[in-house]
């Protein structure tokens, strides 16, 4: 019998293929490619729902895939996030080969569900490759001279990254036997190497160049300035989170035995380390930030540290209720962080639309000129900073509340410091959108896709902020997955 | 379980985008609607405040008793939970009261000052509102946190929009300052649930319960107490965290002072007695002398800066500085000295501060208003050329610098008694509402009293504004006779946080 799963996954490879067969009409088709996918995401979406609600075995996949609910949060994200990137991209881009990056978008997504549902090293890579790929020729896809330098150092990082993720597989394959994760685990713990601990940390570099921490985030700033603003979003929004379920399901699972070496090395110090070097570098950096996009790519390298907070809980205290706080926490900011990143990009895509600015000074009185972007963009801000009863909160909550008292209190007050000062440079966008006065004070048009999606997302950050229970329970279940 | 309190939140959360519906229809009916919407607010608010005192007063409220109690689970997991927990006691029954008496008075007040995005701002006033009610009654510290940042939001918009010509760097200093205050205050809180272990709860009351059992060790009281103590600090202000206060008054328009000095201080005095106090006794005591050392130089330092200020809604801010620090001195006065007078007279004082100080403000914004001016210096003959105007000034003053039969008057004796009590060197504090009176009898000799320069015209307040007046400071005089109304309740509370230490 068909399953819900498989039936997106085929939705999803066989749109990827066939749309570029729309280029024939030459330009003549419109935005029909847009609307075919965005049409195909929407049903992805509600099947990759009802597989989460009625989760069955997948039985072509052997081992390669597992059908659990972490697998089903990353999913669901991820294909949100594209249907959103899609929808704003019927009016963000109109050039005539846009079948073309429609049928990319598909791919990517394809990849996404196949990695968070991954729990074989091969399928993980294969699948981290189909959606790395395409997001390669995304970010040029504008064709200027900055898309173009921003595509090609994203590729020559990416494919870097990729190196090294296949050398760290190939040594776990080397000293195991084996690519299923969980035999690899075993394996590692009961024979623990040094060797083991090398593919470790170069899984976390290579994971870590997608989840943009220090110090491998030297790309992401000039790459989602560069990259067309949807595709930005997508990166931040959805690539950035396929990074963390990957090392959700390897680098957890294998921090669990390493922890007890007793050395200062251990994962969960290195961790807390670059926890605190990504939050802090990802803040101050961006507080001398002149564009809006490089704003944003740097908060959300600074959003990262916040995440990986939830696996240093997770690391230092195996099995503990701080453990389970974490690790939800880490797994409901990558939810929430998706929403609110998500939108603040694509609200910063429609001003580069319709001001053909995106220096900070065109967000002067943009709370007149544009209201509906202004107060997205407000919203999405202070649930960034972690401001309540937004949802960013809540995550926050979690994440710190996991580090808050035991060896690494210190994290949490950093943590919290950091919040506290990336208000500073939110609020100064807020300012200038509502105190200052802009060159003009003429209304722009707010495209209706645009709007229906500021809508949907808006609603989701406040209304996952006044009720939080359902999808706590949720990421909750999903962190259950980690430790089952 | 009675509702009245969630009601009293939610009631005018709720209002908030009614009003700005209203008011994009049609700006009168829209004020209108808010002056009755605030009205019913008070109303509840009222009904609160008597049911309080009704009930200390027939001896039925226990020492540390919530009573309105309401209670509903928002969040629980894997051991984790949050409740959406409200109560009252006579702590926050009279905070409560007085923050809607100065909304109504504060919407009153705007209809004349606020010229633009009047939908937007009646309806950030109830916003403003809704959270402040809910950070005096939240039982949860969570929700009380959330609560506490809910209101700095509309602040920041009042004195950014509707500001004066520094008003986008003061609203900035503002949110800053005390963001950063508040989630220091967070990370107390929450380093205190993970130190309490398998019985870790965010529920004011349980958490009271187990500190009377011994079951929160002291040594787990020190962070989360200085933690708090920052966020607090920040809001009272306290000397040296006050910085932001004078910036973000001499913006704000006049009826948002009000709200500023009136209620949002408020927020400070009131973390002092029921958090630092009442969840962290043992470190509390122990360090008693400092926080009291720290409310007596604020008194000082508020009152020898507010002589020098030239703007007189600069001085009106600075003596918010000086009064507020009464309340710390007076909390930790009875922790020192066992009598409950300092608490009892920290939380009149915060009550009848509201009043005497919210009237200077908004009268700070007359005056400006007609003469264009706010300088000390450069007005002058007020008592010839706007007698109504001057008469208020005169008043108000009076009753900021504690002068009988204003309540302020008892509530300083009280507190300054209670220093007295924990130690006789305290009773330099008794020079505080002397230069006090200096300085505001020395603004009156300048603006009142001085002659009239020739020539120049300004108008007088109309009686309605005078009214207006009156109700900040006919509840003042009212109160010095009924002062049981709030120091009844208030009694079992101070016994309580004594008993706790």
């Amino acid at each position: 019998m068909l399953d819900y799963l498989t039936a997106a996954i085929v939705l999803l490879a066989g749109t990827a293929l066939l749309l570029p067969l729309l280029q024939v009409l030459r330009g003549k088709s419109g935005n029909l490619a847009g609307y075919v996918l965005g049409l195909v995401l929407a049903a992805a979406l509600v099947l990759v729902g009802l597989f989460v609600l009625y989760p069955s075995s997948v039985s072509w996949s052997g081992t390669l895939l597992i059908p659990d609910q972490l697998g089903g949060i990353f999913a669901l994200v991820t294909v949100g996030v594209t249907l959103a990137v899609t929808v704003a991209s019927f009016d963000f881009q109109k050039s005539a080969s846009n079948p073309v990056y429609y049928s990319l978008l598909a791919f990517t997504a394809l990849g996404m569900v196949l990695l968070a549902y991954s729990q074989d090293l091969l399928m993980l890579f294969v699948s981290w490759e189909l959606m790395s790929l395409p997001t390669y020729v995304l970010a040029g896809f504008s064709k200027t001279r900055q898309s173009n330098e921003a595509s090609v150092k994203y590729a020559i990082i990416g494919a870097m990254s990729s190196a090294v993720i296949l050398y760290a597989i190939s040594l776990a394959y080397g000293l195991t036997g084996s690519t299923q994760i969980s035999a690899v685990v075993s394996r590692f713990a009961s024979n623990p190497s040094a060797l083991a601990g090398v593919a470790t940390l170069l899984f976390v570099a290579g994971f870590g160049f997608k989840m943009s921490i220090v110090p491998f985030h030297m790309w992401i700033p000039d790459a989602y300035e560069g990259a067309p603003t949807t595709v930005s979003t997508l990166l931040a929004a959805a690539t950035k989170k396929a990074g963390f379920i990957a090392a959700i399901r390897v680098l957890l699972a294998i921090m669990t035995i390493t922890v007890a070496a007793g050395s200062f090395f251990t994962l969960a110090n290195v961790f807390a380390v670059l926890a605190l070097l990504t939050m802090t570098v990802g803040n101050v950096s961006a507080l001398t930030q002149k564009s809006m996009t490089r704003l944003l790519a740097y908060s959300s390298i600074a959003q990262a540290g916040y995440m990986l907070i939830g696996f240093v809980a997770f690391s230092y205290a195996p099995g503990s209720t701080a453990a389970s706080l974490g690790l939800t926490g880490t797994i409901f900011h990558v939810i929430n962080h998706a929403v609110m990143k998500g939108v603040a990009f694509l609200a910063a895509a429609l001003v580069l639309l319709q001001l053909r600015r995106a220096d900070l000074g065109a967000y002067d009185g943009l709370g007149k000129r544009m209201p509906i972007t202004a107060f997205t963009l407000t919203v999405a801000f202070l649930g960034l900073a972690g401001v309540p009863p937004l949802s960013g909160f809540w995550s926050k909550l979690l994440l710190i509340l996991s580090v808050a008292n035991g060896p690494y209190a210190w994290l949490a007050l950093a943590a919290i410091l950091n919040s506290a000062f990336s208000l500073g440079y939110y609020a100064w966008i807020i300012k200038r959108m509502y105190l200052d006065e802009g060159q003009s004070t003429e209304r722009v048009r707010e495209p209706f896709w645009f709007v229906l999606i500021f809508a949907v997302m808006v609603g989701l950050i406040i209304g996952i902020g006044l009720f939080p229970q359902q999808v706590i329970n949720f990421a909750s279940s999903a962190a259950g997955n980690v430790f089952g | 379980m009675s509702y009245v309190l969630s009601l009293l939140v939610l009631l005018p959360l709720l209002s908030a985008p009614v009003v700005y519906l209203l008011t994009r229809l049609n700006r009168r009916f829209g004020i209108y609607a808010s002056l009755a919407l605030g009205i019913l607010v008070l109303a509840l608010a009222g009904y609160v405040f008597w049911d309080v005192y009704a009930t200390a007063a027939s001896n039925s409220l226990a020492p540390g008793q919530y009573i309105l109690q309401e209670k509903y689970s928002w969040i629980s997991f894997n051991g984790f939970s949050l409740d959406f927990m409200l109560g009252t006691d006579g702590l926050s029954s009279p905070l409560l009261f007085v923050s809607a008496l100065l909304t109504v008075l504060a919407i009153f007040g705007s209809r004349k000052l606020i010229d633009h995005h009047e939908a937007e701002y009646y309806s950030l006033i109830f916003l403003f509102e809704g959270a402040i009610m809910g950070v005096f009654t939240s039982l949860n510290l969570i929700l009380f946190y959330i609560f506490w940042e809910v209101v700095l939001i509309p602040m920041f918009f009042f004195i950014g929009v509707w500001g004066g010509p520094r008003r986008k760097y003061s609203a900035l200093k503002f949110i800053i300052f005390t963001f950063a205050g508040s989630t220091i205050m967070l990370f107390g809180f929450l380093y205190l649930y993970l130190g309490m272990g398998s019985s870790a709860s965010f529920d004011i009351p349980t958490l009271q319960a187990m500190l009377a059992a011994h079951q929160i060790p002291a040594s787990v009281q020190y962070i989360p107490l200085l933690a708090s103590f920052i966020g607090f600090a920040v809001k009272l202000p306290l000397v040296p965290f006050h910085t932001w206060l004078p910036d973000a008054h001499v913006e704000a328009p006049s009826p948002i002072s009000v709200l500023l000095a009136g209620v949002l201080l408020k927020m400070g005095g009131y973390g002092f007695l029921r958090i630092s106090i009442g969840l962290f006794p043992a470190a509390s005591a122990q360090y008693a002398w400092v926080f009291l050392i720290l409310g007596l130089f604020s008194m000082f330092y508020g009152a020898a800066a507010a002589v020098l200020q030239k703007d007189l809604k600069k001085m009106i801010a600075f003596t918010s500085i000086n009064h507020m620090g009464f309340v710390l001195f007076g909390a930790y006065a009875t922790l020192i000295s066992g009598n409950l007078l300092g608490i009892q007279g920290a939380i009149f004082q915060m009550f009848t501060h509201a009043l005497a100080v919210g009237s200077l403000f908004m009268l700070s914004g007359y005056i400006q208003h007609q003469a264009g001016t706010r300088e000390i210096p450069l007005l002058k003959g007020l008592g010839t050329s706007m007698p109504k105007t001057a008469a208020i000034l005169v008043l108000g003053s009076a009753a900021a610098m504690g002068l009988p039969p204003f309540s302020s008057f008892l509530a300083e004796f009280m507190v300054i008694a209670a220093g007295i009590s924990a130690s006789a060197w305290t009773a330099i504090s008794i020079m505080v509402p002397v230069v006090t009176a200096g300085y505001f009898l020395w603004m009156i000799k300048r603006t009142v009293l001085s002659p009239a320069e020739p020539g120049h015209e300004a108008h007088d307040m109309d009686w309605s504004d005078v009214a207006g007046f009156a109700a900040y400071l006919v509840p003042l005089v009212v109160l010095i006779i009924t002062s049981y109304l709030v120091l009844t309740p208030a009694e079992p509370l101070a016994q309580f946080l004594r008993g706790l230490a």
